[in-house]
């Protein structure tokens, strides 16, 4: 994010406070992708994630006055939108994919140049989601922040000690379940 | 699997693009939500001497209840009662019960302080 996206949303947040409704376009213009990317990551579907978005963009607007500009707003919006996506998750979570059931052969080198890659990494980002929720925000905010910890541990609200510890047993728990074989399908899954 | 992979994978995920009205939902959502009037703020000022009228007279039943010893038709109907109550009285239950309820009435009070807005 530039100086320059600094200043436009701090003019766009005064002109909203001073009674300009349509300013807010300017905002969501610049952050709905970001927020709806994040929503995806943490619901793994594209309309709720959608919905999940339009919601952190009302509250946003009715909280708007509490904004402290002693932080980018983009910091204050991404800590919005994760507790507001936690939250949510909590009251009406995914459907679970147990993880050791997604789990895939031990041999994670391509054999195909990609299409197997993209398969492999679409499961590790499903069983991301699957994981418990401590691990699952602190993978997700990682990433979805470009592996910055610190703006990571911001958006989730915990020290930065807490999230390298986070990440640390997050990843073990991935790297352990994605090494296990597969268990028993149920009639169902078959 | 090595962090390097997991990194590749998890950092790689190709972004999602917001479908073409999402924008304008969010403004019509947004403009609705100016339009519509504020609530109407709970009248606390006006409340709480109500609030502390209600908690003398909790607060005076419980002592009454604590202090007077039992009589009358509630040992004839449960015969019971009078010596759980005695015994309720010999452990000082009552004070346990008016000390827990001021607890709670406390905390409440103080959290819907906390969030009125003033």
């Amino acid at each position: 994010m530039t100086a320059a996206d600094i200043d436009a949303d701090r003019a766009a947040v005064g002109q909203v406070l001073a009674g300009d409704v349509s300013a807010f376009e300017a905002i969501v213009r610049r952050w709905q992708g970001p927020l709806v990317n994040l929503a995806y990551r943490f619901c793994r579907d594209r309309a709720r994630a959608e919905e999940m978005a339009q919601e952190v963009f009302l509250r946003a607007y009715r909280a708007l006055g509490q904004w402290r500009r002693d932080a980018a707003f983009s910091t204050w919006l991404f800590a919005l939108a994760a507790n507001l996506y936690r939250t949510e998750l909590r009251r009406n979570p995914p459907p679970a994919v147990a993880l050791d059931r997604v789990a895939e052969p031990r041999d994670w080198r391509s054999e195909d140049g990609g299409f197997e890659e993209q398969e492999i990494a679409g499961n590790v980002r499903q069983l991301v989601a699957s994981m418990p929720a401590k691990y699952r925000d602190a993978l997700v905010l990682y990433y979805f922040h470009d592996m910055d910890i610190l703006g990571a541990a911001h958006s989730l609200g915990i020290s930065e000690g807490t999230m390298k510890a986070r990440l640390s047993r997050g990843r073990e728990l991935l790297r352990r379940k994605m090494s296990a074989p597969a268990g028993p399908r149920t009639r169902e899954e078959l | 699997m090595t962090n390097g992979e997991l990194d590749r994978y998890l950092a790689g995920e190709p972004p999602i693009v917001p479908s073409s009205g999402f924008a304008a939902n969010v403004m019509d959502a947004v403009r609705r939500e100016a339009a519509t009037p504020p609530p109407i703020p709970f009248p606390w000022k006006r409340a709480i001497p109500g609030f502390v009228g209600a908690l003398l007279i909790v607060v005076c039943f419980a002592v009454v209840f604590a202090t007077t010893p039992i009589t009358g038709a509630v040992p004839a109907l449960f015969p019971r009662a009078a010596e759980i109550l005695d015994a309720a009285r010999a452990i000082g239950a009552g004070w346990i019960l008016l000390a827990l309820l001021l607890s709670y009435l406390s905390v409440r009070l103080a959290k819907l302080v906390a969030r009125a807005p003033w």
